[in-house]
């Protein structure tokens, strides 16, 4: 009896996320867009290739957990955990993950990644562990992001490291070519309800995973927020560096929301930070 | 001629009434509070010194901001402002470290600034160190038992058009300005945003410390708003062009296992 009861209950629970899956539209804002606001945690974009070199960093990664979402809180819909179901995470495409790789541009890294631990030199220091923004892939999954809306922008507010993307989509244009930035120029606009931010003028100075410890110039991203559920956002990143690819690869995750009340709270990283200092043994900010 | 002076003055006498109902005319938000969204920057010297200065070599001169004119410093507190404007080149670490310059100084660093404004949450993002407030104006009190924050915590409420916004978790190594103005971890400040007219906001802050200052004192200055075409809020990254110079040429002192 209690086995048939649960397939009935299983049975129902799928209908209904199907049913409300015809009918849920996300909320709008003001100005007649899907409404993302509010903080998330986010889950996947990590660029894990298949046959990749081992990474020199992963013995100095820190074990944080995940920030939790409301998955984890136990209140999110029937249509939440129907969607959830189908999110993909890290690289789709390539499917295999073996990515594309120019041979003189991964032989060039495999032979750079040799000399980041213990670090050859400045050059050689991961970038995230000098505190600066972190480029286009964060792979930073425990702390919140916060989305704000208005009328010709979207922001993204990272607690991490108090990255603030203002993503401006009031149809102007990229910034000069001579400008270059750790986190690009952003630009976006709304396909439908889904928002596309498209990426260029980024520095060659962030990595995009610990075994692809940098990029050109000519990156190119392109993004996808999509609000697929109450509590979900479907994310799509496109990366494209023709010195390092052949061709541009795909990488997928999602934003989930983050418990109720979840406020941004400050992540400084530079202010202290002691990596350089006893990397190289000399004081970064004077003491007294 | 005279007839066109005429209608001259009478323009002038007709529009300044006019202009004094400024106020009536200010853009708001969808919630129909002020609204503060966009690119905002002081013009003034505070962050070299809040009192008023002579110039000297990097020190612009000016004027100084503090309602009365002298920071109200306790007597054995006036000994250590002494020490730190004499080490100001080694200690005042947002401009010898690049780290957050805290609050209020974030406000009157000489680089522009974004507000983005929502009914409950109001983002600051600065261009010097990419510094952020996350100022919360959902009606919560700040909460017990936090940290200190370099940029401190934030809580904001309206009282009628003007935002106030009270910030308490200061840590006590920013500074107020370059001159060695600076405060305990007891500081407590009180900031009241004022939009005057479409593109200017009268600011001002009260600082509390009784550690430091034998009584509250407040700052004011002009908050003016940048309309340059398709201005946005460019990369600072000083902290890492610092490191560049400390370290680009070091040898590790880390050696292979």
């Amino acid at each position: 009896m209690k086995i048939i009861a649960t397939v009935m209950f299983a049975f129902v629970t799928v209908s209904l996320a199907e049913a409300q899956e015809q009918k849920w539209v996300a909320p709008r804002t003001s100005d007649d867009h899907p409404d993302m606001q509010g903080a998330w945690a986010r889950r996947g974009t990590r660029i894990q290739e298949a046959n990749g070199p081992v990474s020199p960093l992963g013995e100095f990664s820190s074990t944080g957990q995940p920030y939790p979402t409301i998955f984890n809180t136990g209140v999110a819909t029937a249509l939440d955990r129907a969607t959830l179901a189908v999110q993909k995470t890290g690289v789709v495409d390539p499917a295999d993950r073996v990515l594309p790789w120019r041979p003189e541009a991964d032989a060039a890294r495999r032979e750079f990644i040799r000399h980041m631990i213990p670090p050859a030199s400045l050059q050689y220091v991961e970038p995230t562990a000098r505190c600066v923004l972190p480029g286009p892939v964060d792979g930073d999954d425990r702390s919140p992001f916060f989305i704000v809306q208005h009328p010709g922008s979207f922001v993204l507010a990272y607690e991490y490291n108090h990255v603030t993307r203002v993503i401006y989509t009031d149809g102007r244009s990229h910034v000069g070519k001579k400008l270059r930035f750790f986190m690009g120029d952003s630009i976006g606009r709304w396909e439908s309800d889904t928002l596309v931010v498209d990426t260029t003028n980024f520095n060659d100075k962030t990595s995009l995973a610990q075994t692809i410890p940098y990029h050109s110039e000519e990156l190119h991203t392109a993004e996808r927020f999509t609000r697929v559920s109450p509590n979900l956002i479907e994310y799509q990143l496109t990366l494209e560096d023709p010195k390092l690819f052949t061709r541009p690869i795909k990488v997928a995750g999602y934003f989930a929301a983050a418990p109720k009340d979840t406020e941004p709270m400050e992540f400084a990283c530079a202010e202290g930070s002691q990596t350089l200092p006893n990397v190289f043994g000399i004081e970064f900010a004077p003491t007294r | 001629m005279k007839a066109f002076l005429a209608s001259w003055a009478m323009f002038v006498f007709v529009a300044i009434p006019l202009a004094a109902q400024a106020p009536a005319r200010l853009p708001r938000t969808a919630d129909g509070k002020p609204d503060l969204n966009g690119i905002w920057q002081a013009l003034n010297t505070a962050a070299w010194d809040l009192e008023d200065h002579s110039g000297a070599l990097h020190t612009p001169p000016g004027q100084g901001v503090v309602e009365g004119g002298e920071i109200p410093y306790r007597p054995e507190a006036i000994k250590k402002k002494a020490e730190n404007f004499a080490g100001r080149e080694k200690y005042d670490l947002a401009e010898t470290a690049c780290y957050m310059p805290g609050v209020p100084r974030a406000m009157y660093m000489p680089y522009p600034f974004g507000i983005i404004q929502t009914p409950k949450l109001i983002e600051m993002n600065f261009t010097f160190a990419h510094a952020r407030r996350n100022i919360i104006a959902d009606g919560t009190p700040h909460p017990d038992g936090f940290p200190d924050f370099w940029m401190g915590d934030s809580r904001g409420r309206w009282e009628g058009d003007t935002l106030v916004v009270d910030v308490k978790n200061l840590d006590e190594r920013t500074w107020l300005d370059h001159a060695g103005n600076y405060h305990s971890d007891a500081l407590h400040v009180v900031e009241r945003y004022t939009i005057i007219d479409p593109t200017h906001i009268q600011y001002e802050a009260t600082l509390e410390d009784p550690k430091v200052f034998t009584r509250p004192w407040k700052i004011n200055m002009i908050l003016y708003k940048i309309l340059d075409k398709n201005a946005k809020i460019l990369e600072y990254e000083c902290v890492y062009y610092l490191q560049d110079e400390k370290y680009g040429n070091a040898k590790p002192v880390v050696v292979s296992k």
